[in-house]
């Protein structure tokens, strides 16, 4: 290792490191504006010039590697003189307009200016002014302030896959732009004002609503997709005003997508503020005391018995607290076992086995993920649903990994490496069966081949299971097939364990680990009496068995499998809504008890590997809003046998005590909880097919296939007005039927046309959008948009709906 | 050394009718050097070249051997690549060159891609050579078609392909780490050194990249030997140089000399003597637009080898000798060269970027006599804090004609910022 010594500390690094990595070792702070320790060495900004002995000229810190020996000055005479004449030429051309800026206070440019700048300019031309472009609505431009320090061309290209960013023209007319006016699409592109040193892109919706000083700022953790990032909460007045990336090397590096940094200002929205409840006489709705509203909650739950009461929750944005405390009354409090948070589900077959944390989370890490030789990526799209996942795995294939996918849609990937088969809905488990077979010596098919290959010669395979699998009729087949498929080349074991599987929204895995399920205990403890899972809850409740619902910030009308039988059951039963947000649900349940939002409290989130973290309270909620667990408790003290716990500290520690990965009070601040904490995986379950259900019925027709909207698919991402100007990084808008060009030919269907679709005595009016993504023979639509709700046509059982088509 | 017939060497076939053909070429001697070359082991050819002493012709004037002698012996593959990105103003002696005596260029370059083992080799040439980029590429179907380049160079065991890549223009490619970033396809813009070409260079092999002269001397030394090389012109300054006089000179043109002629010999008995007579000379920029001019009273005595005009406080550079005489507005002349570094600079790093710029905004104002006073020692400032601060030598490129200029002729300057017009027309 060589050794330097700089500003007279001597340092050892690892060979190839550069001086500007030593000093960063040694703590000593070297100016710079391009470089950036996740971004490639541009070396443009030459504001990091040192000096460095026997060279008779000053190096760039961030490009020079080091060698032994090698005497460093980062403060010496000749280091201030060139970094005086860097900063005048990057100051000539920058206008003076730093109080209408937004990234005044917070700009790199006006703080090395500040130290290194001459106090009046020698230059008395006239300065340079830059073309702006319109990059849509998350990035403002102010291009005349640029200083081409390249590195959101970089972070473009590099990081999210997506190259938009470029420079055209030459020297002085050098301009920073996209080559063509356009929106930007990447789904990372609200990192780059973050990357921006100046003020030249700037974070739209934030554009002159706040000075960065006024800001206070709290450590959160996004819950608006599975992998948990670490986010800064930046809020005044009680107002969250934006969001930034909080650098974790573990979990998101230094970015946030743009689904968790500009969801915030669906956090106000259309909020529940006072406790609201039903008149049994009248019918009307009427805002009420909590005192009132908790009394009526609890007669109604004294009115019925045990079994027929039941409880949904969210697995979005509910954190681990109220998840614990919701299934902690439910059991204990009222006796019920039928409780669930799984509305996609189709397939719920897998609760009949002793599955465990291993079976149903990931099992890499996400530090791990760029070992794997070999990825097959089974019905995930991770670019569209867990955006910061797929990072690690473009990060990977760049570096030579080969990833494959399976998914019935052609998945808009930014990866390299990559290459997709698309199979037919339903036609997942008969290929991973011949997969399977392949490996076992049987014939290859064709379209298989080189992924056969591949798995064959891989060391460390990984497999991820995506949302598409999880919500698949058959999901719990492939679950095995995909473990069988790991189980083959031996990779399930404690040095490497590829199986993971996505729990991809955002709350997901706490749900699994709190036991909001209708077999098993928090800690993974199978229950003797296994209570009504999703399905069978609704189902009962609209056939009149269950007569009291509570919902947990769930909408089972928006967010199930099958919206028809959730207004049935909504219909039928009486209904408690716990949440902060509005939905249909909420404003025809009987009593409603308002919740606080994620930002509004200190909660626990766990992601999808397994990971418990806590984000802390930013702001306050609307004055009558309460934590969703004190809910809960003050409920429980209305019986017998009130819920033991009265602080948040009491509260955690039950969690802690029944699953050991909540006990978080021990770490170290800026530690961790470790990922992936569980193991084995499950081996040994029967393979045959058919174990779930039919994947699609036998009639003619399209097969219909609903997908969760990336961008809309919580509470508070509904609410958002700015993702809401998303174009969903797809063509089509939110709420259109997709429609292969081949089939909408033969149907005599154009695009942008209305049609009614048709499956058996439902049907449904919605626009059809021609693309060529979706494959022969299916069409695809969103989930959970109450405007054209498609699941309306789909049913818990019996596979995806086949639907037939009349242009309007 | 006087001005009588001296060795030519570059230039000593493109007197002949049709020398830019393979028929031409051969009759005169041509590919035996590489006949020989391929008798000799790689490094023996390096030490050849090493002991000839020729230095780059391209400006910077780096030892060739020693060049050659960087390339690493792995199993990367390795390239050879020909700057004839000729750009630099007032040069035009590679196009001779290219339009006279492809076949030397080429002769030349598969004895230097056979001593560093690269199989591969690419002539850029500068995108307004068109008619040369014809010929060129005429003369590599030729050598293809003779067997000296391909598969089998010469029957042997021996590999070659070369194709000519036309760049679009920017004076910047001709930077050596930007030609590879443009014949790569990307932007031309030069790249963070170290790593070196050598190491890491074109598609990220080892890269040798000579200019045009260099790479045509290189039969000439085969043949003759390092030793009969070295010692043609002075120590230090071995060889031969093409220089291109022009200007105010009675007889421009591009002239073979031995290093060391002194530079009144090089302008009176080949260039024709200076319009107007010796007297009426104001001073000579020595060596391509970026060399700071020289006075008379340097040219006087100045002898144009590379130690000799570094000296004087120039450079050789690429050997263009561009004759200023008293009619010549220097802070005019100046301001136009700083019009085209302002143009020409790349933009990628700051100090170039902004500096090109303001330096030749300061210069146009001073020139147009709206200079005020502090003007010229902002313009030293300004090129004080571009030079060495760059990534590739066009900000000091830039920046040195500039200083030199205001050195030489600081009363000119001067008179242009207090009377508003200039002293000289």
């Amino acid at each position: 290792m060589p050794t330097l010594i700089v500003d007279g500390k001597e340092i050892s690094v690892q060979p190839g490191a550069t001086i500007m990595d030593a000093a960063r070792l040694l703590g000593v702070y070297i100016p710079h504006f391009c470089y950036h320790p996740q971004l490639s060495i541009a070396g443009n900004c030459r504001m990091c010039l040192v000096e460095v002995e026997k060279m008779p000229k000053p190096v760039i810190s961030c490009a020079m590697p080091v060698s032994d020996g090698m005497v460093v000055k980062t403060d010496s005479e000749m280091v201030r003189k060139a970094r005086k004449a860097v900063m005048e030429f990057l100051l000539i051309n920058h206008p003076l307009d730093c109080p209408v800026c937004d990234q005044g206070g917070e700009c790199s440019l006006q703080d090395l200016a500040m130290k290194y700048g001459p106090d009046r300019s020698r230059y008395h031309e006239f300065k340079r002014h830059a073309h702006d472009y319109d990059l849509g609505p998350l990035v403002e431009t102010e291009m005349s302030r640029c200083i081409h320090c390249t590195r959101c061309i970089r972070f473009s290209d590099e990081v999210a896959g997506v190259p938009e960013m470029g420079a055209v023209f030459r020297g002085d007319h050098m301009q920073v732009g996209p080559y063509v006016e356009k929106s930007l699409t990447s789904e990372l592109s609200g990192n780059l004002p973050e990357v921006c040193p100046v003020g030249a892109l700037n974070n739209k919706p934030f554009h002159f609503q706040a000075r960065g000083w006024e800001l206070k700022k709290s450590e959160g953790i996004c819950a608006h997709c599975g992998v948990g990032c670490h986010v800064r909460v930046d809020h005044l007045n009680g107002q969250v005003k934006r969001l930034m990336a909080r650098r974790c090397a573990d979990i998101n590096q230094s970015w946030i997508c743009d689904k968790g940094r500009f969801a915030y200002d669906g956090l106000a929205q259309a909020r529940l503020e006072q406790p609201v409840v039903r008149s049994e006489s009248t019918y009307a709705r009427e805002e009420v005391s909590w005192a009132a509203a908790l009394d009526r909650t609890a007669e109604l739950i004294k009115r019925f018995k045990p079994e027929e009461i039941a409880g949904l929750a969210s697995d979005g944005v509910q954190g681990g607290e109220e998840l614990f405390a919701f299934q902690d009354f439910l059991r204990h409090v009222v006796g019920t076992t039928d409780l669930d948070h799984r509305l996609r589900q189709r397939d719920f077959s897998g609760d009949e086995q002793p599955l465990t944390r291993a079976d149903l989370l990931m099992n890499t890490p996400l530090t791990a993920l760029g070992k794997a030789d070999v990825v097959l990526l089974i019905g995930a799209d991770p670019r569209f649903e867990v955006p910061l996942l797929n990072l690690r795995l473009r990060e990977a294939s760049l570096a030579g990994t080969r990833i494959f996918a399976i998914h019935p849609r052609q998945l808009k990937a930014n990866l390299a490496n990559f290459s997709q088969i698309v199979l037919q809905p339903g036609a997942e488990v008969a290929f991973l069966q011949g997969m399977l077979q392949a490996l076992e010596g049987g014939a290859v098919a064709p379209e298989a081949a080189a992924l056969v290959a591949a798995w064959q010669g891989a060391k460390r395979p990984l497999l991820l299971l995506g949302d598409y699998a999880v919500s698949h009729p058959q999901a719990e087949t492939i679950r095995r097939l995909a473990v069988a498929l790991l189980e083959k080349m031996s990779a399930l074991g404690s040095e490497w364990n590829g199986f993971n599987r996505l729990a991809s929204r955002g709350n997901g895995a706490a749900a699994q680990d709190m036991g909001v399920v209708p077999h098993r205990d928090p800690g993974y403890k199978r229950l003797e009496r296994r209570g009504r899972n999703a399905r069978q809850i609704l189902q009962a409740a609209a056939d009149g068995e269950i007569k009291l619902l509570l919902l947990l910030g769930c909408d089972p009308t928006l967010e199930g499998v099958d919206t028809r039988l959730g207004r049935a059951a909504l219909a039928k039963a009486y209904v408690v809504y716990v949440g902060a947000h509005q939905t249909p649900a909420a404003m025809q349940a009987d009593v409603v008890l308002p919740g606080l939002a994620i930002t509004e409290r200190d909660v626990t989130l766990t992601n999808v590997e397994g990971r418990a973290q806590r984000s802390s309270m930013a702001v306050m909620g609307p004055v009558q809003a309460k934590e969703d667990w004190r809910i809960f408790r003050a409920l429980s003290d209305r019986f017998a046998t009130p819920l033991s716990y009265n602080t948040r500290e009491a509260l955690r520690s039950r969690m802690a005590a029944a699953d050991h990965r909540y006990a978080l009070d021990d770490l170290e601040p800026g530690e961790l909880s470790a990922a992936c904490d569980h193991s084995p995986v499950t081996l040994g379950l029967p393979l045959e097919a058919g174990a779930g259900q039919a994947v699609a019925g036998q009639e003619a027709g399209l097969v219909l296939v609903l997908e969760p909207t990336f961008y809309q698919d919580d509470a508070v991402t509904r609410h958002s007005a700015i993702l809401g100007q998303l174009a969903q990084g797809r063509s089509a808008a939110v709420g259109s039927l997709r429609i292969n060009p081949q089939d909408a030919a033969r149907q005599k269907v154009q695009a942008g046309q209305s049609v009614r679709l048709i499956h058996g005595e439902r049907s449904l009016e919605c626009v059809a959008a021609l693309d060529a993504a979706v494959p022969v023979g299916a069409v695809f639509g969103d989930m959970g948009q109450a405007a054209v709700l498609m699941q309306d046509l789909c049913d818990w059982e019996g596979g995806f709906p086949r639907v037939s088509l009349v242009g309007l | 050394m006087s001005g009588t017939a001296m060795t030519k060497i570059v230039y000593k076939n493109i007197h002949l009718e049709n020398s830019h053909t393979l028929a031409v070429y051969k009759a005169n001697g041509g590919y035996q050097a590489l006949e020989k070359a391929l008798t000799l082991t790689g490094d023996d050819i390096i030490d050849e070249v090493k002991q000839s002493g020729i230095r780059g012709r391209g400006g910077a004037g780096f030892p060739a051997g020693l060049k050659w002698s960087f390339i690493p012996k792995d199993d990367r593959a390795k390239y050879l690549v020909c700057n004839a990105d000729e750009g630099e103003p007032g040069t035009c002696k590679d196009r001779d060159i290219l339009r006279y005596d492809p076949h030397l260029l080429i002769e030349g370059m598969i004895i230097a891609g056979y001593a560093v083992k690269a199989e591969r080799g690419y002539i850029y040439i500068r995108g307004e050579f068109y008619r040369e980029a014809e010929r060129v590429q005429a003369a590599i179907d030729e050598a293809y078609a003779a067997g000296y380049l391909g598969d089998r160079v010469m029957g042997r065991e021996v590999r070659f392909q070369l194709a000519i890549h036309r760049g679009g223009g920017a004076y910047v490619c001709g930077e050596e780490t930007g030609l590879i970033e443009s014949l790569e396809g990307k932007k031309g813009q030069p790249r963070l050194k170290p790593p070196f070409p050598a190491n890491i260079g074109l598609y990220g092999g080892p890269t040798v990249i000579n200019n045009v002269e260099t790479l045509s001397s290189v039969p000439a030394i085969i043949s003759n030997g390092g030793a009969w090389y070295g010692k043609l012109g002075v120590p230090k300054s071995s060889g031969t140089k093409l220089f291109s006089v022009s200007g105010h000179v009675n007889k421009p043109g591009n002239y073979e000399v031995e290093l060391g002629l002194p530079m009144r010999v090089l302008l009176e008995e080949y260039a024709g003597g200076v319009r107007g007579g010796w007297d009426n000379l104001k001073g000579v920029i020595p060596g391509g637009s970026s060399t700071p001019v020289l006075t008379k009273s340097v040219c006087e005595t100045v002898t144009m080898d590379y130690d000799a005009l570094s000296r004087a406080g120039s450079m050789l550079g690429s050997g263009a000798v561009i004759v200023l005489d008293r009619s010549v507005c220097i802070v005019r002349a100046i301001a136009r060269l700083s019009r085209f570094y302002r143009h020409e600079s790349c933009g990628q790093c700051s100090p170039c970027r902004e500096g090109t710029g303001w330096l030749a905004q300061v210069m146009e104002r001073i020139e147009q006599g709206k200079g005020v006073q502090g003007d010229m020692d902002l313009l030293l400032s300004i090129s004080e804090n571009i030079q060495g601060k760059t990534i590739c030598a066009l900000g000091d490129a830039a920046a040195m004609p500039v200083v030199g200029a205001i050195k030489a002729f600081p009363e000119e300057f001067q008179y242009h910022v207090d009377h508003g017009r200039c002293m000289v027309a």
